[in-house]
């Protein structure tokens, strides 16, 4: 569901590899991760597997082993209840991290790679079925101009060096935002990634880079101007389900959160899946995202299980 | 010679092969009762271990929480000069979101109003999902203010966000009907801008609309509001309940608890903390 709108990327951000690399060695830049787009994949429902003649029935079978391994890899602590299906997750304070080791921000995002490379592993293994990361928000294009390069080439080094990873462990990666704001090769990059793990079924992985909640719905209310202007639909007709099926994280079997995470102690969504986390947790921590790790996740999950088994009805 | 000779070795043979057999019936046997003592007291010293590790978080989760409730009183009592002298500057609209069903202890509600009242909090957005703020506060509010109803003649008079304005203060009430719904409306009221050719975007082959122009739709239907610089939410969730979205971008949210057991003091500590904050905006 990627914006239309062509928006030019400055030439000023075609620089060489090497000039980047000079510039950044000076400074201490930021490091951060990115995913991929995908096109909507469907996924079969538990009770329409129920109705499947047997040959399908195997694969329900199937489906039903996979699932008690995962529940025989959760920490016990997590096996009382039902974990979140999708979980979001805002990765903040990797730079405050480095600069409290008096170590440039770029050694604190290499660490926050790690910390998510680590949450992705331990999502998959622990049966989320769907996990949303804030990689880069449209604000993040104010800052320094050798910054963002550096980003821009550290997130394809990642895409080209973690697709063995998403095949083998059948991960699904798809990109939130503006892609069209990132540098070209960074573009096509994404796309062959996107197409060559569309077919993965294990884990949705969605990241947003460029991405602005705002934005979003603004680009949902345009996607339904288009449809009137078609003659699809009258403007009088025009309800928030049709917003919803707009939005970007439509694509995916579970498209809103129902846990949010935010590291390094602040305790706002930043313009993050505005529409999408009207019910969910809300879970805050002061640690920093590189120090986010496995105690911290099974923190958040237990913490989300604690709330759930005492909330109320929810509106759909 | 050689039979005298035998038989005590013979007799010092069957002594060396029972000897035999004893040391290795309790070479074999020994180890196990020996393992399974150990096993034994490894595992009540490691059950001891456990329950002292969960005593001792239990104890500290609950100093954790007295030292919280002291603090509020502390605060309430106004020994602590610093935060008796709130600076302001940076909240012009706080939020409250409460769970419906607490929502209906409308006495809390109109405590915490004066609270905020005295605090001088100029804006204050009150919330909850089913419009029970809207049903049971708005009527007493009538009484006390100079009511602004926004303009929308067709809705329910009862389930439509209503702002009050006090001294001093301005009160806003919503409900779900305000969040999702209201962007759809806005989505509705933009396209039917498009299709009179009022935009001009509608000269290009396809719609644009800037986020300015979502922010007056809003507006021009009714929807429109400050963005709140802090949002309380009281209830047993930790979510913001379908707040309208569109007004939430850099909100701080704190969770505040149960309605019950509001405090004044954890009151000004939330606003006293949201004072202290910095927001780089993504800068």
């Amino acid at each position: 569901m990627l914006s239309t709108v062509h928006t030019a990327f400055p030439l000023n951000h075609q620089k060489p590899y090497s000039a980047h690399l000079c510039s950044l060695s000076s400074r201490g830049i930021i490091a951060n991760t990115s995913l991929l787009l995908t096109p909507t994949r469907p996924r079969s429902s538990p009770s329409l597997c129920a109705a499947l003649p047997t040959d399908a029935s195997s694969a329900a079978a199937a489906t039903v082993r996979e699932e008690s391994e995962e529940g025989a890899a959760l920490p016990s602590l997590l096996r009382q209840g039902p974990l979140p299906k999708h979980v979001a997750i805002i990765m903040d304070g990797s730079s405050r991290w480095a600069r409290a080791r008096g170590m440039p921000s770029s050694f604190g995002h290499e660490a926050g790679h790690r910390a998510l490379k680590k949450i992705v592993e331990l999502s998959g293994r622990w049966g989320v079925r769907a996990l949303t990361v804030y990689a880069f928000s449209s604000e993040n294009w104010t800052r320094p101009e050798a910054e963002v390069d550096f980003l821009m080439m550290l997130f394809e080094s990642v895409l080209k060096g973690s697709l063995g990873d998403f095949m083998k462990d059948e991960i699904s990666v798809s990109i939130i935002g503006d892609i069209t704001e990132l540098p070209q090769s960074l573009q096509k990059l994404a796309k062959e990634v996107v197409d060559m793990t569309k077919k993965n079924t294990k884990l949705d992985v969605l990241v947003a880079i460029s991405y602005s909640g705002r934005r979003e719905l603004k680009r949902a209310c345009q996607n339904i101007a288009q449809k009137v202007k078609h003659g699809l639909l009258a403007p009088e007709d025009i309800t928030e389900s049709h917003i919803e099926q707009e939005l970007e994280t439509n694509h995916i079997e579970f498209p809103h959160p129902d846990l949010l995470i935010r590291t390094s102690g602040e305790l706002r969504v930043s313009n993050f899946l505005l529409w999408q986390l009207a019910y969910t947790e809300l879970f805050f921590t002061k640690t920093y995202w590189p120090d986010f790790g496995e105690e911290d996740y099974v923190e958040a999950l237990h913490s989300f299980q604690s709330r759930q088994r005492r909330f109320g009805q929810r509106l759909n | 010679m050689r039979l005298g000779m035998k038989i005590p070795s013979m007799l010092k043979d069957n002594d060396i092969d029972v000897m035999d057999v004893a040391d290795e019936l309790t070479g074999v046997l020994t180890p196990p009762l020996q393992k399974f003592q150990s096993s034994t007291i490894l595992k009540l010293i490691l059950g001891f271990c456990w329950y002292l590790l969960h005593l001792v978080v239990s104890i500290v989760h609950m100093a954790s929480c007295l030292n919280q409730l002291l603090l509020s009183c502390i605060i309430s009592t106004g020994l602590l000069s610093k935060y008796q002298n709130l600076q302001l500057d940076n909240l012009k609209c706080l939020a409250i979101v409460v769970d419906s069903e607490e929502a209906r202890d409308t006495t809390k509600i109109k405590q915490l109003l004066c609270w905020l009242s005295s605090i001088n909090i100029q804006h204050i957005t009150l919330y909850d999902m089913q419009g029970v703020l809207k049903k049971a506060i708005a009527n007493d509010l009538k009484s006390l203010t100079s009511m602004t109803v926004r303009p929308c003649s067709d809705d329910d008079a009862q389930t439509i966000s209503s702002q009050f304005k006090m001294d001093k203060m301005t009160i806003e009430i919503l409900s779900f009907s305000d969040g999702k719904e209201g962007i759809g409306k806005a989505a509705s009221f933009l396209c039917s801008k498009y299709i009179r050719g009022d935009f001009v975007s509608c000269n290009r082959s396809e719609p644009t609309f800037e986020e300015s122009e979502v922010t007056s739709a809003l507006k021009a239907i009714g929807y429109g509001g400050p963005e709140p610089e802090l949002l309380l939410v009281y209830g047993p969730a930790r979510c913001h309940l379908g707040f309208p979205a569109w007004r939430l971008r850099y909100t701080e949210i704190v969770h505040m608890g149960s309605l019950r057991s509001m405090n004044y003091g954890a009151v000004v500590k939330a606003i006293y903390d949201f004072s202290k904050k910095h927001q780089n905006y993504g800068k």
